[in-house]
């Protein structure tokens, strides 16, 4: 792709302009058909799958009926809405404050509270659901003990396996949607109308409700959408806190179709409404988001000034440091203790201290070392993928370069729309016969993992094309410019910032992934999560925590290198003012 | 025996020229000679290939480890690759494999013997007779007849609780008390293999109200048979009904669990091991799946707390496998059975 940029570039006189079109038109057809085959093909096969009798592959209709007549497969639809839901809510409001006081107002510790959102990002929702049922397990979790201590009460009162625990956890992971959405936004609108609503004596509390948040409405929107869509794709924190509480979900209900005896169309079936829902839900959202559209960067610039709070600074920030608390230093407390423990039963105690854990996973355990490095070299891959996919196509979306660029947009967002268990069936019935066959290579899980992440890529990347005014790209062209050249001139060096930060919100989930990765890793392409996973549901929850705790301190490691490389990128970025 | 001996043996066994004695006169000792020699022409085929590929679902990762550390030191030259997982797991991913024609594993291990039955008669097995599978003791020779699969490992359901409780469950209908009332742990028929079998079995015994019975007093339901041993270590819950050999390592490791053998027999569940026909590695394959009869082997199992194969290997437990007082599903009752027990889990438990 560098190559045809530069060839375009070099073009020497403007007879070649037709030439020049044709060229932009191949780039992109390219980015299209890749876009089919990541996409389009195995979604198609799911649709396939399902109108095709599991038994003798005759043409059906019945699975649609036994998926959607039977109360035991209603259940869990009905638990997923209730999870889906009641975490975005939380997800959203927490993200929302959380972005606000951090980029609007002068709380102290708005930086750490940044980079804490950030790690709460990096952290997958299964480790902390792990961590959450060694602290709030009913009988055995160390806060229920302390409380039990402390009051002499009979029980503690927390109780992980239920919905109400799910949600928290899960919640916990997904605000940091909510809160890059909002903050990017936040950053990005000059405050003069506030300024001027201050001028006619409104306080900041009628500012923020009036002006500030209905500005950034569509970015809260979009956050709220992709928690909820987080939520129902969740495959490991259902399968941890869930079923012990008697409560199937669709991904884990998803999963027991795949196990014995396994009913894959039938699961293609149950899976076809879900994402027609999540389908419509994400039009919806494009609905809200045009009526809501806004470009309020273009070559001018504009001032923005935080809030003075006064005394509300420290309540406020009390606020903020709820989710860091509940997402951060308890859960990594306990991976880190139970990690150090011969058996976790015994607690972290003298005599019971070990470090052979973090010996066996880098030293003995040749599956778990190869694992570590496959999980660095696929999410870079597929980083690396999304990253230059999402950013052709947002490109010729947002400027309607081609005909028929907004399918493309759709085709880019549309996994959006698909559990990751969902899209790793689509994968393995697509490429894993001929003629392509990726299965058992590291290319399946790259490109599962580049095609689950390209929707955060594409938004990524969309937003920050929006915030760029076409008008620096049309003076461009008005000079004689073309297309490419002005991507390659104007607005790439203009996105260069955000580009980092895309990269590094598909590395980030690609890194963590499970949900997919369950179903498409073969012994010599496992990643971390796989080997996770598999201790996991034999109670190893010591090897466990060491290698969470690796992985995490791998991750931010690789987060705390890119800092220093790059500098501050869109979501570590301070409030400019 | 040592290599040298048998190496004599043979030698002197052809000096006697005794080879137009036919096998009917052929000893023990020369039998062993012979085996071994195979032995040595398997592995330098094995060697040939590089590795081989193992899914099981048949022990804790400690031992799926040990017995491949145990491999490795005998054949060096050849690496193990295996995934341990539960049964239900290991086989919806070899069927997928199947189905898509990816050719990957070598050695299937899972812990529900319907799989086998399945899998026969999709014809998708390798007939082998794994060499030194006479060294087992005779219930487990010939689980299938025609020699598609093979013992592989052998395991008891068995209830396990922590020490704090004074009087531990005696036998599985002392489950039902309701003063166990959320203090039971158990697995999922629709994950393990082992709690299939274990469902099944309680069924047959005394009927599917056994677990509405059960229900009622809530248990807490993990995927693994293994989950039960950690539920009950971190005093999540008291009592569980769990697998022996997982709880016996804990209880080692210093882990406040112990076990029972129920007086209403433990489950005894066998577990088969199987060479895929399209096996990339065929020889290495069966190098391997012969291993399982090798000392060795057995005495990785023995250390990791399972029960041996061998009979010349002492149980970990203490008592030999033959003492226990134990039930066995058959095979065929699995097949329909497991399936069966699922979808009524599903109605009872809700999950």
């Amino acid at each position: 792709m560098a190559e045809a940029v530069g060839s375009a570039k070099s073009a020497p006189s403007p007879s070649l302009r037709t030439r020049r079109l044709d060229l932009s038109a191949a780039v992109f057809g390219i980015a299209a058909a890749i876009l089919v085959f990541m996409v389009v093909v195995p979604l198609a096969w799911i649709f396939v799958g399902s109108v095709h009798s599991d038994v003798d592959e005759t043409l059906t209709l019945s699975n649609y009926v036994r998926a959607f007549t039977r109360s035991i497969y209603l259940t869990p639809i009905r638990n997923s809405l209730v999870l889906a839901t009641a975490a975005a809510v939380v997800a959203t409001f927490f993200g929302t404050v959380l972005s606000w006081a951090v980029s609007r107002t002068d709380m102290p510790g708005r930086n750490a509270i940044r980079m804490m959102v950030f790690a709460a990002f990096a952290t997958p929702s299964f480790l902390g659901a792990t961590a959450w049922i060694f602290l709030a397990a009913p009988n055995s979790g160390w806060l229920n003990k302390i409380w039990i201590a402390v009051t002499g009460a009979e029980r503690g009162p927390l109780n992980i396996y239920s919905m109400e625990g799910a949600i928290f956890v899960i919640a916990l992971y997904s605000f940091p949607y909510t809160f890059a959405f909002a903050s990017s936004a936040l950053e990005l609108i000059p405050s003069d109308m506030e300024r001027s609503a201050a001028l006619l004596g409104a306080r900041w509390p009628r500012i923020t409700w009036r002006i500030t948040l209905p500005l950034v409405r569509p970015a809260i929107l979009a956050g709220a959408l992709l928690s909820f869509l987080e939520a129902i794709s969740e495959f490991g924190t259902p399968a941890f806190l869930l079923i012990p509480a008697g409560k199937q979900v669709i991904t884990t209900q998803l999963y027991l179709f795949f196990q014995y005896p396994n009913r894959p169309n039938l699961a293609a079936a149950y899976a076809v409404p879900l994402l027609l829902v999540t389908a419509g839900l994400f039009l919806l959202q494009q609905r809200l988001l045009k009526r809501g559209r806004f470009t309020s960067v273009g070559g001018k610039g504009g001032v923005r000034e935080p809030f003075r709070l006064g005394g509300w600074r420290w309540p406020l920030l009390g606020v903020c440091l709820i989710p860091t608390l509940c997402a951060l230093v308890l859960p990594y407390a306990a991976l880190l203790a139970t990690s150090l423990t011969r058996a976790w039963g015994r607690g972290p105690v003298p005599g019971n201290l070990t470090i052979d854990w973090y010996k066996w996973a880098l030293v003995e355990n040749p599956a778990a070392r190869a694992a570590i490095g496959h999980s660095l070299i696929y999410a870079a891959a597929a980083a690396t993928i999304a990253t230059v996919i999402a950013l052709f196509t947002a490109y010729v979306a947002q400027r309607r370069l081609v005909p028929g660029a907004r399918v493309l947009a759709f085709i880019a967002m549309a996994p959006f729309v698909v559990p990751g268990i969902i899209l790793a069936i689509g994968f393995f019935s697509a490429y894993a016969r001929p003629p392509l066959v990726l299965y058992g290579t590291a290319w399946m899980l790259i490109v599962a993992f580049a095609t689950r992440f390209l929707p955060i890529a594409y938004s990524g990347s969309e937003s920050a094309l929006r915030s760029i005014d076409v008008e620096l790209e049309n003076a461009a062209r008005t000079l004689g410019s073309t297309t490419l050249n002005t991507f390659a001139r104007i607005t790439f060096p203009l996105l260069r910032r955000s580009v980092v930060a895309t990269w590094l919100t598909a590395f980030i989930p690609s890194l963590r992934e499970l949900s997919s990765a369950v179903f498409l890793f073969t012994p010599s392409t496992a990643v971390i999560t796989n080997i996770i996973f598999d201790l996991s549901d034999a109670g190893n929850f010591e090897p466990v925590s060491a290698l969470g705790v690796l992985m995490m301190a791998l991750t931010f490691a690789l987060i705390a290198l890119a800092y220093r490389l790059f500098g501050r990128t869109v979501l570590f970025s301070r409030a400019r003012g | 025996m040592s290599r040298k001996t048998q190496r004599i043996d043979r030698r002197a066994f052809l000096r006697l020229g005794a080879g137009a004695l036919g096998a009917a006169a052929l000893s023990p000792r020369t039998l062993l000679a012979a085996e071994s020699d195979d032995e040595q022409k398997l592995y330098a085929e094995a060697k040939k290939e590089g590795k081989v590929v193992w899914w099981t679902s048949h022990y804790q990762l400690s031992a799926a480890e040990a017995v491949r550390d145990a491999f490795k030191a005998k054949y060096p030259g050849i690496d193990v690759e295996f995934i341990r997982q539960t049964a239900q797991v290991v086989f919806q991913r070899l069927s997928q494999n199947l189905k898509a024609g990816v050719k990957e594993v070598d050695v299937f291990a899972s812990t529900d013997e319907s799989h086998y039955l399945k899998l026969k008669s999709q014809n998708v097995l390798a007939r082998y007779t794994p060499l030194g599978e006479s060294n087992l003791p005779k219930v487990y020779r010939d689980v299938d007849p025609d020699k598609t699969y093979h013992t592989g490992a052998i395991a008891l359901l068995i209830i396990n609780y922590h020490p704090s409780v004074s009087a531990p469950p005696q036998k599985w209908t002392d489950l039902l008390d309701p003063k166990w009332q959320g203090q039971i742990t158990l697995g999922h028929p629709g994950f393990s293999g082992f709690v299939g079998n274990w469902v099944v079995a309680m069924s047959d015994k005394y009927g599917w109200d056994y677990f509405t019975k059960l229900a009622k007093n809530k248990p807490k339901i993990g995927r693994s048979i293994f989950d039960t041993v950690t539920d009950i270590v971190s005093g999540e819950r008291k009592v569980g009904a769990g697998a022996e050999n997982a709880s016996l390592e804990s209880k080692a490791k210093g882990n406040p669990i112990d076990i029972k053998f129920p007086s209403d027999d433990s489950i005894l569940c066998v577990s088969p091991v199987a060479i895929l026909k399209d096996a990339p590695h065929p020889n290495a394959g069966r190098l391997f799946e012969s291993f399982f009869y090798a000392k060795e082997y057995s005495e990785a199992l023995a250390k990791t707390f399972n029960y041996p194969l061998r009979s010349d290997v002492p149980a970990p437990s203490g008592i030999p496998i033959e003492k226990v007082k134990y039930y066995r599903n058959k095979a065929e009752r699995l097949d329909k059975g497991i399936p069966e027990a699922i979808e009524k889990w599903r109605e009872t438990f809700g999950v």
